[in-house]
């Protein structure tokens, strides 16, 4: 699955360019040090944490994608930090256990 | 249980959760950081000789070790405060211009932060430390062309370094004092 096919299946909001890329398991943190240590290259990230530094981390591990849950969305800073570093961000109204369930039917494991 | 796969010559090992306390000295306005991992964070104000240290704010964190899986030595980094993305200085300093430059190249540029003085990113066995934690990110990138590139403190951001730019979790816990 690519990060296009997976924000088409869970009708994901887009906050960036969209930037198709291998999708390979998931990841659900809302802290930064967490991410660091231990989300996998090629991961989906699952978090409300909307902080800059989360890009940053999510660049740092190599990521695929970040899913924001609740409705959240970034700052104009960051968005423009995830498409220099081309990882797509999406939105959900979804909470992230319903996002996890998704993916699960989705086949991510 | 990190982000290391079998082809990968470095795992990071003995994770430590814990809190990076940040404080001051009341009469100076020095400030200096350090690890706790107390699963209750240390907030008391004390002294140290003729010092009164103050508590300013805190993270939770981790401390880690790297292992070389080819011969088993693991190298501590309990000396590593942080990375301070280059996106997270101010656009008018060095750091960013730097940042900026290589990340046109598809480089990333992040700068270690230690807690202990910046005399010692200097030394010899430092920098051999960094060649190894840019190893371990490098190995964990799969994007064709990306680099991690993690530089020592050059820069002098320990000295004035703002919570927020450092990654660590400041913006879930921080009770800014």
């Amino acid at each position: 699955m690519t990060t296009k096919e997976l924000a088409e299946r869970l009708e994901l909001k887009s906050l960036t360019r969209m930037f198709e890329k291998p999708v390979s398991g998931v990841y659900i943190s809302d802290m930064v040090s967490d991410v660091i240590a231990n989300a996998k290259a090629g991961n989906v990230l699952v978090t409300l944490q909307v902080h800059n530094n989360v890009i940053a981390a999510a660049n740092l591990v190599d990521v695929s994608a970040i899913v924001l849950t609740r409705g959240r969305t970034l700052p104009a800073e960051a968005i423009s930090l995830a498409e220099r570093a081309e990882i797509p961000v999406f939105s959900t109204n979804m909470d992230s256990w319903q996002v996890a369930t998704r993916l699960y039917e989705a086949g991510i494991r | 249980m990190d982000g290391a796969k079998p082809g990968h010559r470095y795992e990071m090992v003995n994770v430590r959760p814990g809190y990076v306390i940040v404080e001051h000295e009341v009469f100076s306005k020095q400030m200096r950081s350090y690890f706790s991992p107390e699963a209750v964070p240390p907030v008391e104000e004390y002294r140290e000789g003729p010092k009164i240290w103050k508590f300013s704010g805190m993270a939770q964190s981790f401390q880690f070790d790297l292992c070389d899986r080819t011969t088993g030595q693991v190298t501590k980094f309990d000396d590593l405060l942080g990375l301070v993305p280059y996106s997270g200085c101010p656009a008018d300093s060095d750091v960013h211009r730097l940042g900026d430059l290589a990340q046109a190249e598809k480089i990333w540029i992040y700068v270690a932060i230690t807690h202990g003085p910046v005399e010692g990113t200097r030394q010899a066995a430092w920098l051999e430390k960094l060649r190894i934690l840019n190893r371990y990110f490098g190995e964990r990138v799969v994007t064709p062309n990306k680099k991690i590139l993690i530089l020592p403190d050059y820069f002098g951001l320990y000295k004035e370094f703002s919570h927020g730019q450092i990654l660590a979790d400041f913006g879930l816990t921080a009770m800014e004092g």
